[in-house]
């Protein structure tokens, strides 16, 4: 047996881990004693969430579809039928007709080559991947207050440092297992917990002070909190005067929130908001963890533009322990976004509208770039409705399952002239593509993942990719040389690293493999090969902005409408509600999220039997006071519909989540709560949709009609496909007659 | 004094790899693929439950055919000798021993399951009656129970695997610190209030 160390797969913790392999197979992993972050330590994911690698569904060839069913092809073929396509539509229609979704689960690498291939090889900056679904009001919001999207800290300072963690939205024990460990480590050397969560989590279970706010009330919460501290004089304003610009619209923003108000709108304790803003302001050093349970609604940006207001406003930032904590959900999330698989950013965070920044690259890579930001993931099936996007290529996502509203997305991937989708599986997503190409995985490749703390680790391959599974890089790349463009002729990896690092030098010129391969990965910026990286941002409260001041903005809420009157007191205020509020026929709320044993659309974690058998099915949760007006007994079916789709599945009747909500994931198609959620009601800024609030009914359902509703997804979902496609590679492997 | 596994709910998040743990190193050895301790949610914390290996165990006393013996200071089942009847899972106090049945290949209804090798996943019986006493088509079931992991010399896997390191293994040293701890506690308390 042979031992290779490399970085978890899931979520952006960025966990090392060493894996023992046997007959290019990998038979057990092991948490890595040395490494700052899990020392020693792995969730079950990482531990038992590797069988898919050697899963016998595992794409082997490239595949084209004819006559509607997929037939196994060559490289050759498959690569000549691209570039066939992709020239007729780009001479046809132009290079915008062309759109590229990136993959937070690629490496740095691959993510950097994916936006070449879209900007210099297509020509459109219609490159994008699923951060916009999970944290694009992170990036816009953090970027236009405190200049960086990035999470301020680093792990280990939580539970080293920090003697005060406000957790706001975020499920950290089963999202991000590993980081509730440095929770409960600070918790244990005395400091303190409040978590905010509409849901009884575990955090907030562990909690001193669990402010159960209502889903989509962050801002008034927030406000509130800042309403106490500016009057009790806990603000800091030395900081403010020195550090931030903006303070008195801010502090004129929330007069209006204060904590009777917010208590009478949230039904929060009044005396529990004022002892939670006092202990944030006073405290020596305090962290805010955030995810979804900010960003995804449609006043996303709003929410966490109020975060970075509360922490300016205390001083809560620039030093060990003390910073605004996003808490990212995927491997490489961070690392996509830094690489510029963004429509408005190249590599680096360079505007794409910047004439200077723009030049540089079109100088190294010899081609003219466009000026223009591109579509962002959720314009993308309006565009093609509208026929202006015709192509779209995905790598390595399943939007099928994981973007909002299926039947709209669906609708527009049948009305693409072309789709081309490199994945591990024939996923929901590739079942409807015209193109697939198989893809070589984690565990079968080099290169490089940057975790939620901004730490670029290296990956490393373990074993082989089965049959004629190629890595992403080496699929842009030679796609793009089909194309006829030359500036791809990369050996491997470690080539497209070298030239990011010369393209963005002020975050990774100091970052070689050779210090990578020999360090627990190093934090951006690390601008020299001297520099030992960048734990913690904006140390001494200097801010990445023009005036190197945080840009402090108001932001107001109400559920409805925030009225004329509030508004027009503010400057370019950011407005936040809520977009589908419950009704008459639809009188609950639909919150949707993940749990700890499944990741994302299950394409990986569904294929390692033993979180399958610990996790078959989904598990809607629902208030016990509503399981009895309902007659719903926990294991019961119910049906949960929406104004835009139905799923069916058991209930578990439970605390975890207050009366009028029901929670669902998106792990199992056979009851998938994205089909559910809606693709209109965007945040303004980030384009993020409201995955956290839609308007439900919720009826007691039989097993029959759990049963009929599982084969029509399977219809729907066209599972027939799949099986017929890993038949015809298994055929093909084996050599035709 | 049995040994036994027990978590510490200050510390336990619910993150399940106990029981991934458990089923992966038992399905090694041969024994039932099924968690022997379950993550358990309550309205005021979470924690796994598991066998308390009780020193009078009521399990042993009701089971018919002997399948449930005293060995090694921890009470042990033996899934080969035990005959499905389930009485010991009706008595123990804790809820600690979960009737489990392989599923042979077929008896599945369909519902769930799409990959090549379909994950066994009961179907739903029309009419539940008693979790206990559910039975399938084609499925026989033995008692298991937590058995300290007793073919690996390094101790419980649960224990190894929790991230949080919630779950530890309690013995007379352990009990004894307990008690010792108490007992200053309490003396010390009486004899401050005078």
């Amino acid at each position: 047996m042979t031992d290779v160390t490399t970085v978890c797969p899931y979520c952006g913790t960025g966990c090392s881990m060493r894996l023992s392999t046997k007959d290019n197979q990998i038979v057990e992993i092991n948490g890595d004693p040395t490494h700052p972050v899990n020392g020693g330590d792995l969730c079950l994911k990482g531990l038992y969430g590797f069988k898919h690698v050697a899963s016998p569904a595992r794409l082997t060839t490239p595949l084209i579809k004819r006559d509607g069913k997929f037939v196994s092809v060559s490289w050759d073929t498959v690569l000549d039928a691209i570039t066939e396509r992709v020239a007729a539509i780009k001479k046809e229609s132009g290079p915008d007709a062309f759109a590229v979704f990136s993959s937070a689960r690629a490496t740095n690498e691959e993510a950097y080559i994916s936006q070449k291939f879209a900007r210099a090889v297509l020509g459109t900056n219609s490159v994008d991947h699923c951060a916009r679904l999970c944290h694009a009001p992170t990036v816009t919001g953090l970027s236009m207050t405190l200049g960086a999207g990035a999470m301020a800290n680093s792990i280990p300072e939580i539970g080293d440092v920090s003697d005060l963690v406000f957790i706001i939205g975020s499920n950290t024990a089963e999202c991000h297992p590993l980081i509730a460990k440095h929770v409960l480590k600070a918790k244990e050397r005395g400091a303190k917990l409040i978590v905010a969560d509409p849901r009884m989590t575990e955090m907030a279970n562990k909690a001193h002070l669990w402010l159960r706010v209502p889903l989509g009330h962050d801002i008034p919460l927030l406000n509130a909190m800042m309403h106490v501290i500016i009057k009790e004089n806990l603000h800091n304003a030395d900081f403010i005067r020195e550090h931030a610009d903006g303070f008195d619209a801010v502090a004129r923003a929330v007069e209006n929130y204060s904590p009777e108000r917010v208590a009478a709108m949230t039904g929060i304790p009044q005396a529990d908001i004022v002892a939670a803003a006092r202990a944030y302001a006073t405290a020596k050093a305090a962290a805010i963890l955030y995810a979804m349970g900010v960003t995804q609604f449609s006043s996303g940006t709003g929410n966490v533009v109020s975060i970075a207001n509360l922490a300016v406003i205390t001083g809560q930032i620039g030093r060990p322990g003390a910073g605004v904590c996003p808490l990212r959900g995927q491997n490489n999330v961070q690392g996509a976004g830094d690489m510029g698989a963004l429509p408005n950013q190249l590599p680096g965070g360079v505007p794409v509208t910047s004439n200077p920044g723009r030049a540089r690259f079109e100088e190294a890579w010899n081609v003219s770039l466009p000026p223009r930001a591109g579509l962002r993931i959720t314009e993308v099936p309006n565009a093609i409705e509208a026929g202006k996007v015709r192509a779209l290529i995905i790598d390595g996502e399943n939007p099928m399952m994981s973007d909002p509203n299926t039947e709209h997305f669906a609708k527009g991937l049948d009305k693409l002239d072309l789709l081309v989708v490199a994945d591990l599986f024939l996923t929901e997503t590739a079942r409807r593509a015209h193109i697939v190409l198989p893809a070589a995985g984690w565990g079968e490749k080099e290169g490089t993942f940057s975790n939620t703390e901004r730490r670029v680790q290296r990956v490393r391959a373990a074993v082989a990719p089965p049959g004629e599974a190629k890595p992403d890089w080496w699929i842009f790349q030679a796609m793009a040389q089909r194309l006829g463009y030359s500036g791809m002729a990369y050996q491997g990896p470690q080539d497209i690293w070298d030239e990011l690092r010369r393209m963005a030098p002020g975050l990774y010129a100091g970052m070689s493999y050779e210090r990578l391969d020999t360090l627990p990965g190093l934090c951006w910026p690390c601008p020299s090969e001297d520099h030992p990286g960048t734990p913690v941002l904006h140390v001494g409260g200097v801010f990445n902005t023009p005036s190197r001041k945080a840009q402090l903005k108001p932001v107001l809420f109400d559920p409805v409408s925030v009225p004329e009157g509030e508004r027009s007191a503010f400057e370019a205020p950011i407005i936040g509600h809520i977009a589908e509020r419950p009704d008459q026929n639809y009188p609950f709320i639909l919150t949707t999220g993940r749990r700890v044993y499944h990741y994302h659309t299950g394409t990986m974690t569904r294929r390692s039997p033993v979180l399958e058998q610990i996790a078959p099915e989904e598990l809607i949760e629902l208030n016990p006071q509503d399981a009895k007006t309902l007659e719903v007994s926990d294991g019961d079916y119910i049906k949960v519909s929406t104004r835009r789709g139905a799923v069916v599945a058991k209930a578990w009747v439970t605390l975890r989540v207050p009366p009028g909500v029901v929670f669902g994931t998106f792990h199992y198609w056979e009851a998938d709560a994205n089909e559910e959620t809606s693709a209109d009601d965007l945040d303004p800024v980030s384009l993020i949709p409201e995955f956290k609030i839609s308007a439900a009914k919720v009826t007691k359902s039989s097993v029959a009609e759990a049963q009929s509703s599982v084969m029509s997804k399977r219809v729907y979902y066209r599972e027939d496909v799949e099986v017929a496609a890993i038949a015809e590679m298994h055929v093909h492997q084996e050599g035709r007659p | 004094m049995n040994r036994f596994v027990i978590a510490n709910p200050e510390k336990c998040i619910g993150c399940y790899t106990c029981e991934a743990g458990c089923v992966t190193v038992h399905e090694k050895v041969g024994l039932a693929a099924f968690p022997r301790l379950q993550v358990t949610h309550t309205a005021v914390g979470t924690m796994p439950s598991q066998c308390r290996n009780c020193d009078d165990a009521p399990c042993a006393k009701v089971c018919p055919v002997n399948a449930i013996t005293f060995e090694d200071r921890s009470v042990q089942l033996n899934e080969s000798v035990c005959i499905g009847c389930k009485m010991c899972a009706l008595a123990c106090p804790f809820g600690a021993i979960t009737p489990y049945g392989t599923m042979p290949k077929g008896a599945d209804d369909g519902t769930y399951g799409t990959y090549p090798e379909p994950p066994p996943t009961p179907p739903v019986p029309d009419d539940p009656v008693h979790p206990l006493l559910a039975w399938t088509i084609g499925q026989r079931s033995v008692a298991v129970k937590c058995d300290l992991c007793h073919f690996r010399p390094e101790g419980p896997e649960c224990v190894r695997v929790c991230p949080t390191k919630a779950l530890f293994v309690v013995d007379d040293d352990h009990v004894d610190a307990s008690i010792v701890r108490k007992r200053m506690a309490s003396a010390a308390g009486y004899i401050a209030k005078g």
